[in-house]
């Protein structure tokens, strides 16, 4: 299996050791677009009934919404887990779909492969995993043409 | 400082039944039923008039100013909404309803649609020189503002930071008529005739300034039958010149947005799709847009809580007379700017959040609280019949960690205990 990895930012939580405080998963269906937008939601709520500062919120929702657009728009289906740690909050979704063949280029600004009917609605204008990249501190990237992607992505609170 | 807010609405314990259509609209979860009789919790209730809409019984009532108000002052000004003038049928002119007024205890009764112009005109003069975030959402409608306040914090920036004509229209008209009129503008009673509610806190309460410049507000539709038999005596064969066009289309939905010519604007109007707009601005989506229009009524101002003509007809009537206007614009580019410069428009104070007081502080106190308010949520059956008195089982479990209720005040959760003990007993279930 030729699997494609990326990553960026410094980790301030090791990923084995870090107690996870909350988690819950959202389901997410590939070509929903009735329903886009509903995991994002849905853990934006939850963190703010957590308490979480404004901001926080604000740069996860932004990387949660435009991941979940990725899955609707590209993949099957996927999980998307919210894991809230004691110093950082950190989204795991895992897709079945078609992979990202090259990662480097999806990142760049403006590079899309969305179709017509796509950009109807309008998205791909090529803004999605680099909106993610720019909002989070930690963005990992785990792609298996063919297989489905994993992103990982961090944010770090501020105590 | 924040002036503590009393609820806007009060309900009436003879009229109200307790059915619950209230509280289940409310989109705060502002309203328990208790004891037969609905009440708000004044730091939730952001007087959207959505339970005045929904209540069969007549049982809400809008706080608003009474007759003793207005006796308080030497000399009474009415200024009303451009609502007002929409509640008349087609073939009105605004000086008659002006005229009107004065037959019902005001000394003078002001137009301000001229200042709805200005304050449009000011706000797409000022796009230039404004700072982000974007899009910008204008603060004319207060419920808006206090959404803002209450559920959207984070939106707070986007703002607009111009006051409302209403404010505006009221400063002027105090100096103007303590000048003409020789009178210490202390005595000089002004009274915004309001649609809606939200006016109301508005001058008890009010944001982005010290003091309101109005003194209190009439419902229009308390003043609406008097009104139309005074225009029947007639009297206003003086017609004013000075009434705008753009600035009556302020009551519909869209009106705000006619005067810009330099912005990317986007009207959204009803709570529902005002909600579903903030949620994805808070998601740094329309980031394309300047401004946004944004009213909780389904059609802005005519369709307000406090109005009598239905929204279509009011649309249809404002139109018609608006067109009998002339389309000349009354202000002038030079003149905006120079008040402008003058900082005429600004907001006084910054506007605040009012968030709601958090159930828990620290992060672990939180997702232990979010832990059992799941199990008492899985307890509940989950039916949101409203019957405990919280408008749905997530807010009677709310309000249960809060201990302002009980999880037991749930009829299914006493029923099944009623049962339980009925087979303990060996009668089994009648």
């Amino acid at each position: 299996m030729n699997e494609n990895r990326w990553s960026t930012g410094e980790s301030c939580v090791s990923w084995e050791d870090a107690e996870i405080l909350y988690s819950e998963s959202f389901r997410i269906v590939g070509d929903d677009f009735e329903h886009g937008g509903e995991a994002a939601a849905k853990i934006k709520a939850k963190l703010k009934q957590f308490g979480l500062d404004a901001a926080i919120i604000r740069r996860l929702s932004i990387a949660n919404f435009e991941a979940e657009m990725n899955v609707i728009m590209y993949a099957r289906e996927a999980e998307m887990q919210l894991q809230v740690l004691p110093n950082a909050v950190r989204v795991i979704l895992s897709d079945r779909g078609q992979g990202i063949p090259d990662i480097e280029q999806a990142l760049q600004e403006g590079y899309s492969t969305a179709t017509p009917q796509m950009r109807q609605r309008g998205f791909g204008a090529g803004l999605g995993l680099p909106n993610i990249k720019r909002n989070t501190d930690e963005f990992e990237i785990v792609s298996t043409p063919g297989v489905g992607t994993t992103l990982r992505y961090t944010i770090h609170l501020q105590n | 400082m924040m002036v503590a807010r009393e609820p806007s609405i009060l309900f009436d314990p003879a009229r109200c039944v307790g059915c619950v259509a209230c509280s289940q609209v409310c989109p705060t979860k502002a309203i328990r039923v208790a004891a037969g009789c609905a009440v708000v919790k004044p730091e939730l209730c952001i007087d959207c008039d959505a339970c005045i809409r929904a209540c069969r019984y007549d049982a809400v009532q809008a706080r608003l100013s009474s007759p003793a108000d207005l006796a308080r002052f030497k000399y009474k000004v009415a200024i009303p909404s451009m609502t007002l003038y929409a509640q008349f049928g087609r073939d009105i002119h605004p000086s008659q309803v002006l005229h009107g007024l004065t037959r019902l205890g005001f000394d003078r009764a002001y137009d301000m649609s001229w200042m709805n112009e200005m304050v449009a005109g000011a706000i797409d003069a000022s796009f230039s020189e404004m700072e982000g975030p974007w899009p910008k959402i204008s603060v004319t409608c207060p419920a808006i503002v206090r959404l803002v306040q209450v559920r959207y914090p984070d939106l707070l920036a986007n703002l607009v930071q111009i006051e409302t004509p209403r404010e505006l229209a009221a400063k002027v008209l105090r100096r103007r008529v303590a000048a003409e009129q020789h009178l210490d503008p202390q005595d000089i009673g002004i009274f915004f005739i309001t649609p809606c509610t939200a006016i109301m806190n508005s001058i008890v309460a009010p944001v982005g300034l010290e003091q309101s410049n109005l003194d209190g507000a009439f419902a229009i539709s308390e003043i609406c039958g008097p009104l139309q038999k005074a225009m029947k005596l007639g009297g206003a064969e003086e017609r004013d010149d000075q009434i705008s066009r753009a600035g009556i289309r302020w009551a519909m939905s869209g009106g705000e947005l006619m005067g810009m010519r330099n912005t990317n604007t986007m009207s959204v109007h009803s709570l529902r799709d005002v909600q579903y707009v903030f949620d994805h601005l808070e998601a740094g989506k329309f980031q394309s847009v300047d401004l946004i229009e944004a009213y909780i009524c389904p059609d802005g101002c005519i369709s307000g809580g406090l109005t009598i003509e239905g929204r279509y007809a009011a649309g249809r009537n404002l139109q018609h007379i608006g067109r009998r206007l002339g389309t000349q614009s009354l202000i002038k580019e030079e003149k905006v700017r120079s008040l402008m410069r003058e900082h005429f428009f600004d907001l006084e104070e910054e506007i605040k959040a009012r968030a709601v007081r958090p159930v828990a502080q620290d992060l672990r106190r939180a997702i232990a609280l979010e832990r059992e308010r799941q199990e008492l949520l899985a307890r509940l059956p989950g039916k949101d019949c409203a019957a405990c008195g919280a408008p749905d089982c997530a807010t009677l479990v709310e309000d249960t960690l809060r201990n302002e209720a009980n999880i037991d005040d749930c009829i299914f959760l006493r029923l099944a205990r009623c049962e339980e003990a009925a087979a303990k007993r060996g009668e089994g279930s009648p």
